[in-house]
C-alpha cells in the first residue's frame, strides 16, 4: 500500500509543480483573451510564430476579465487585455487598472478609437444588423427589414430572435442602441410590443440566431455585421444582411495594457503587431472591420461608412449597464 | 451505563494509539481529510459566503432580492416542474424496462439493456441536439408531427422532458432493475400458485416491495434533472431554468453574489432529495441480500401484461434509437437544414480543429480517472475497514459531491480557486490542475460506492487471519484486500473515465484557452448552430469513450470475474 500511495502523492505533487507559479519559464507573455478560443487560438499562434514570444492566454468573458484583473490589481498576472467590447475597457479604465499606452501604428487611429488618454485602443468594429432567410422572403413575398420598426411587421411574429441583454454583448449593444436613440422608457415601450409580438425565443450567445435563421427556424435575427457575414453568409446559409435606416449602433473591440503587469514590453510588442496590417488582415476569416486602412476587408463586408450610425456614447452604454438591464429586466420580465 | 462509558472510552483511546501504531495511515488520513475540505467542503463555503457575505457582513440582500424579481423566482419554478416530470416520466420508463427484463420472458434482453443504458455513455446534450434536428423548426420530423399534434415547440418544458427521460431513465433503470432482481420472484409464485391475478401479485407483492425502489429512483433522477445544464442549454428556449441562470448571471453579467444565490437555490432542493434517498428511503428497503443469486425467473404471463410492457420497450427502445441515428446520420451531412449531401468533411474537419480538444480531453480524464480510482477506494477501504475519529464525516463529505449541481462546484471552484487562501496557497484558475482535481473530486462518489459495495462483499475475517498471522495493515491491503476488489475497482474506473469525458456543468466554469474539453466545443459549434460538426464531434467523443470502456472491460475480464460495467452505476 505504501508504495502506490507514493506514486499517487508523486503525481499530485508533479502536478502542482508544473502549474503555473512555481516554475519559471523563458520568455512568456501572459494575456486575457475574450475572443472565442477557436479565433483567439488564430490571432495569437500567428503572433507566436511570428515573433518566437511564448503567449500564456486564458480565455474568458470580458466581464469575468475585468473582474479578473480587479481582484488582481495589487498582484497583476497578466499584461494585456485582448478584445472584448469597449466598454468593459472603459469601465476598467475608471477604476485605474490600464495603463495608457499610444501603440506605434503605420497610420493614424481615428479618435472614436481610441480613449483620450489611450488607455484603451479599439482594433476592430462591428455594426449591429439583421440577418433574414432568403427563403422566407420568397415564400411571403417581402422584403428583408430596413428599419427597426418592419421587425413588427405581422409576418414576423414569433419569428424574431436574438440573445438576452443579460448574456450578451450583441442583444445589449441592440438595446443600448435603441435607448440612446430614443430614451429608457419608449425603447421599453417598443421592446414590450416587440416581445409580445415578434420574439420567438431569447438565445444565451449572441450569434445563435444567425444559424437559427440560416436552418429556417426564424425568420429574421439581430446581430453583429461580421458574426452574420462569417457564420451566417460564409457558412452557406440562404441569408442577406441589412441595417436600420433609422441609426444603428455599432462595437468597438478594446486592447489595453493592464497597470503593473509582469511583462509590460512584450504586451506593447504585442499590441503593436495587434495594429499591423498583417495582423488586421486575419480578421478577414471573422469577418470583423479592421480598423488599419490599409487592410484588407472581408469580401462582402458592411464598412461602417456605408451604414446610418448613430451618435453611440460607449461610455454612457457602459456606465448605465446594470440599470438598463435591471429595467429591461423588470419590464419583459425574462 | 458506566460501562458502556468506559467502552467508549477505551475505543477513542484505541484510535488514538492509530497515531503510533500506524502513523502512515494515520498521515493518510490527515491527508484526504485536508483533500476534502479544499477541494469538496471549502468551494462550496465560498458559494454560500458570496450569496450571504455583503461588505463584510452577514445578511439575506441577495436572496430578497431574487424572491422578488419574478424573472428570478420563474427558473427555480421551472426546475423545480421539471424534475418532478422527468423524474415521474423517467422512474415509470425505467419501471417498465426493470421489470420487462427481470419477469417476463423478454426476448433479446441484452439488446434493450444496452439501449436503455446507452445515453449513460454519451455526453448529456447529445439528445437535445437530435431532439432539434428532427423535431426542430426546421426538423426532418417537424411536417409530419405539425400534421399529427399541431402547432409546437421543441424549444420548452416540452422538449426538454423529453429528452432528460431518455438522458436520465438509466439511472431509474438501473436502480429498479437491481431492486426487481433482489427480490425473491418465489415470493411472486407463491402466490401465482395459489391462485392470485396478476394484478392482484403486482399490486399486493412487486409493487410494495419495489416501493423503496421506486422512491429510491425517482429521487436520483429528480436530482440529476435539476442539476443539469447541458440539456437545457441547447433546447430550454424561454424556459428558463436555474443551472442555466446561474451560469449566465456569472458569465453574462459577472454578478457572482446573484449567481451564487441562484447556485444555492438549486442546491437545496437536490441536497434535500439527497438526503431523502439516502438516509430515509434506502433504509427502508425491503431487499433482502441472501447471498445467492435469486436470478429472474420467467413466468407463464397473459399476453394482455406481455403486450403491453414489449410495446412500450420496443416504442421506447425505438426512439432511442431514432435520435442517435439522426446523430449517425446528421454527422455526414454538408450543412445540416440547407445541404443534405453525404459528406465526411466534417469528420475531417473536427479531427483537425478538434484534436487539441480531444487530446486535452482525454489527457485530463486519463489522468483524473486513476486518482479518482485508487483515491475513491482508499477512502472506501477507510470508511468499512478502519476505525477512526471523524469517519462518518469522511463518508459524508465524500459522497456530497455527488447531490451538489456541478454548477454550484463550478462556481465554487472559481471563487475558491483564483485567489490564494490559507488552505490552498497557489492560484488554480486557468490552469489544467483545476480541471482535474475538479474531475476527481466530482467522479469521486463513484469510485467510493463501488469500493463500499466491494468491500462489503468480502468476509472482513479473511482479512483479519490476514492480520493474525502477523501482516500488517498495509500488507493486508495489498496482498488480500486489493486483488479481491480489483474488479470493482475497473468497474469505478471505467464509469469515472466516462463520467470525465462527458462533464459539462461544472468544468465550463473552469476550462481554459490552454486547456479546453471536447464536450464544451461541442456545446459551441451547437450554439453557432453548427449542428453537422457537432454530431460529428459527438460521435467521435462516444466512439473514444466505446474503446476506453473495451479495454477496461478487457482488464477486468483478464483480473476478475467479468463484472458488467454497467452494474455498478448504483
Amino acid at each position: 500500500m505504501r508504495k502506490f500511495l507514493l506514486i499517487v502523492f508523486t503525481i499530485v505533487l508533479v502536478f502542482f509543480c508544473l502549474n503555473g507559479n512555481v516554475l519559471a519559464q523563458k520568455k512568456v507573455l501572459h494575456i486575457y483573451t475574450a475572443f472565442d478560443t477557436e479565433e483567439a487560438k488564430y490571432y495569437i499562434d500567428s503572433f507566436e510564430e511570428e515573433t518566437g514570444i511564448d503567449v500564456q492566454w486564458v480565455r474568458l468573458s470580458s466581464g469575468e476579465v475585468l473582474a479578473r484583473i480587479e481582484a488582481e490589481a495589487s498582484n497583476p498576472q497578466a499584461s494585456v487585455w485582448h478584445a472584448g467590447s469597449n466598454t468593459s475597457h472603459i469601465n476598467a479604465a475608471s477604476k485605474g487598472l490600464l495603463e495608457p499606452y499610444k501603440p506605434n501604428t503605420d497610420f493614424e487611429l481615428p479618435e472614436l478609437f481610441h480613449a483620450d488618454d489611450w488607455a484603451w485602443t479599439g482594433f476592430y468594429t462591428g455594426a449591429i444588423g439583421f440577418v433574414t432567410n432568403t427563403n422566407f422572403l420568397a415564400e411571403n413575398d417581402m422584403e428583408a427589414p430596413t428599419s427597426w420598426d418592419d421587425l413588427l411587421h405581422p409576418k414576423l411574429k414569433q419569428n424574431v430572435a436574438l440573445a438576452y441583454p443579460y448574456t450578451s454583448g450583441t442583444a445589449y449593444t441592440t438595446f443600448a442602441t435603441l435607448v440612446q436613440m430614443w430614451g429608457l422608457e419608449e425603447a421599453l415601450d417598443w421592446w414590450e410590443e416587440f416581445d409580445r409580438h415578434s420574439i420567438f425565443q431569447y438565445t444565451q450567445s449572441g450569434t445563435a440566431c444567425i444559424g437559427m435563421v440560416g436552418l429556417g427556424e426564424i425568420a429574421v435575427g439581430i446581430a453583429f455585421s461580421h458574426d452574420i457575414l462569417a457564420k451566417g453568409i460564409n457558412a452557406g446559409y440562404p441569408v442577406v444582411m441589412t441595417f436600420p435606416e433609422e441609426g444603428t449602433g455599432y462595437e468597438v473591440g478594446g486592447l489595453s495594457l493592464i497597470k503593473g503587469g509582469p511583462e509590460p514590453e512584450l504586451g506593447k510588442q504585442f499590441i503593436d503587431w495587434c495594429f499591423t496590417v498583417k495582423a488586421q488582415d486575419l480578421f478577414q476569416k471573422y469577418s470583423r472591420l479592421p480598423v488599419n486602412p490599409k487592410a484588407t476587408v472581408a469580401e462582402g463586408s458592411v464598412t461602417l461608412d456605408q451604414v446610418n450610425l448613430i451618435d453611440y456614447d460607449h461610455i454612457l452604454a457602459g456606465e448605465s449597464k446594470d440599470e438598463w438591464v435591471a429595467a429591461w429586466r423588470d419590464r419583459i420580465g425574462k | 451505563m458506566n460501562s458502556s462509558r468506559n467502552r467508549k472510552i477505551k475505543e477513542i483511546i484505541d484510535q488514538l494509539t492509530l497515531i503510533w501504531k500506524e502513523p502512515i495511515l494515520f498521515i493518510f488520513i490527515l491527508l484526504i481529510f485536508y483533500f476534502l475540505i479544499t477541494f469538496v467542503v471549502f468551494p462550496i463555503f465560498q458559494v454560500v459566503k458570496n450569496s450571504m457575505y455583503i461588505n463584510g457582513s452577514w445578511d439575506f440582500s441577495n436572496y430578497i432580492a431574487i424572491f422578488s424579481k419574478r424573472y428570478f423566482v420563474q427558473p427555480l419554478i421551472n426546475s423545480i416542474v421539471l424534475g418532478i416530470y422527468t423524474a415521474t416520466i423517467g422512474t415509470i420508463a425505467g419501471f417498465f424496462f426493470a421489470y420487462a427484463l427481470t419477469r417476463t420472458p423478454l426476448p433479446f434482453k441484452n439488446f434493450f439493456r444496452l439501449t436503455i443504458t446507452f445515453p449513460i455513455i454519451s455526453p448529456p446534450f447529445v439528445v437535445a441536439l437530435a431532439a432539434i434536428l428532427l423535431f426542430g423548426r426546421a426538423g426532418s420530423l417537424t411536417p409530419w408531427l405539425k400534421s399529427l399534434i399541431g402547432n409546437y415547440s421543441i424549444y420548452g418544458l416540452g422538449g426538454l422532458v423529453l429528452v432528460e427521460t431518455i438522458a436520465y431513465s438509466p439511472t431509474a433503470f438501473l436502480v429498479l432493475y437491481g431492486v426487481l432482481q433482489a427480490i425473491d420472484p418465489s415470493l411472486e409464485e407463491a402466490s401465482m400458485d395459489l391462485g392470485a391475478s396478476w394484478s392482484k401479485v403486482f399490486s399486493t407483492i412487486t409493487l410494495p416491495l419495489a416501493t423503496p425502489g421506486i422512491a429510491s429512483a425517482w429521487l436520483l433522477v429528480f436530482i440529476q434533472s435539476m442539476a443539469d445544464f447541458g440539456n437545457p442549454m441547447v433546447i430550454s428556449g424561454d424556459f428558463r431554468v436555474l443551472s442555466v441562470q446561474a451560469y449566465l448571471q456569472i458569465t453574462g453579467m459577472y454578478d457572482l453574489p446573484r449567481g451564487s444565490t441562484l447556485a444555492m437555490l438549486l442546491l437545496i432542493p437536490t441536497i434535500t432529495a439527497f438526503f431523502l434517498q439516502k438516509y430515509w428511503v434506502s433504509r427502508k428497503s425491503y431487499v433482502t441480500v441472501t447471498g445467492k443469486p435469486t436470478g429472474a425467473t420467467v413466468k407463464n404471463l397473459d399476453w394482455y401484461i406481455k403486450l403491453p410492457v414489449y410495446g412500450v420497450c420496443l416504442l421506447y427502445t425505438g426512439i432511442v434509437l431514432l435520435f442517435y441515428g439522426t446523430i449517425v446520420y446528421g454527422s455526414f451531412q454538408t450543412l445540416w437544414g440547407v445541404n443534405p449531401t453525404l459528406t465526411l468533411k466534417n469528420y475531417v474537419e473536427m479531427l483537425e480543429v478538434g484534436k487539441d480538444y480531444l487530446y486535452d480531453s482525454v489527457f485530463l480524464s486519463s489522468i483524473a480517472t486513476p486518482i479518482t480510482g485508487i483515491l475513491g477506494m482508499f477512502i472506501a477501504y477507510l470508511i468499512i475497514r478502519k476505525k477512526f475519529i471523524g469517519r462518518g464525516l469522511m463518508e459524508f463529505i465524500s459522497m456530497l459531491t455527488f447531490a451538489v449541481p456541478g454548477t454550484v462546484v463550478g462556481i465554487g471552484y472559481i471563487l475558491a480557486f483564483n485567489q490564494k487562501s490559507i488552505l490552498f496557497p497557489f492560484i488554480l484558475t486557468g490552469t489544467a490542475l483545476i480541471i482535474i482535481i475538479l474531475l476527481i473530486f466530482r467522479d469521486m462518489p463513484v469510485g467510493i460506492r463501488s469500493g463500499i459495495a466491494a468491500l462489503q462483499q468480502i468476509d472482513p475475517a479473511i482479512e483479519e487471519a490476514s492480520t493474525d498471522l502477523g501482516a500488517d495493515s498495509n500488507t493486508t491491503f495489498r496482498k488480500i484486500t486489493l486483488p479481491m476488489i480489483a474488479p470493482a475497482f475497473f468497474s469505478g474506473l471505467a464509469y469515472g473515465f466516462v463520467k470525465a469525458m462527458t462533464a459539462i456543468s461544472a468544468v465550463i466554469f473552469v476550462v481554459s484557452g490552454k486547456w479546453n474539453l471536447i464536450t464544451i466545443a461541442i456545446l459551441g459549434f451547437v450554439d453557432n448552430t453548427q449542428y453537422a460538426r457537432a454530431a460529428a464531434m459527438s460521435i467521435i467523443l462516444i466512439i473514444i469513450i466505446l474503446i476506453a470502456l473495451g479495454v477496461i472491460q478487457f482488464l477486468v475480464n483478464r483480473i476478475g470475474k467479468g463484472v458488467r460495467l454497467t452494474t455498478i452505476v448504483e
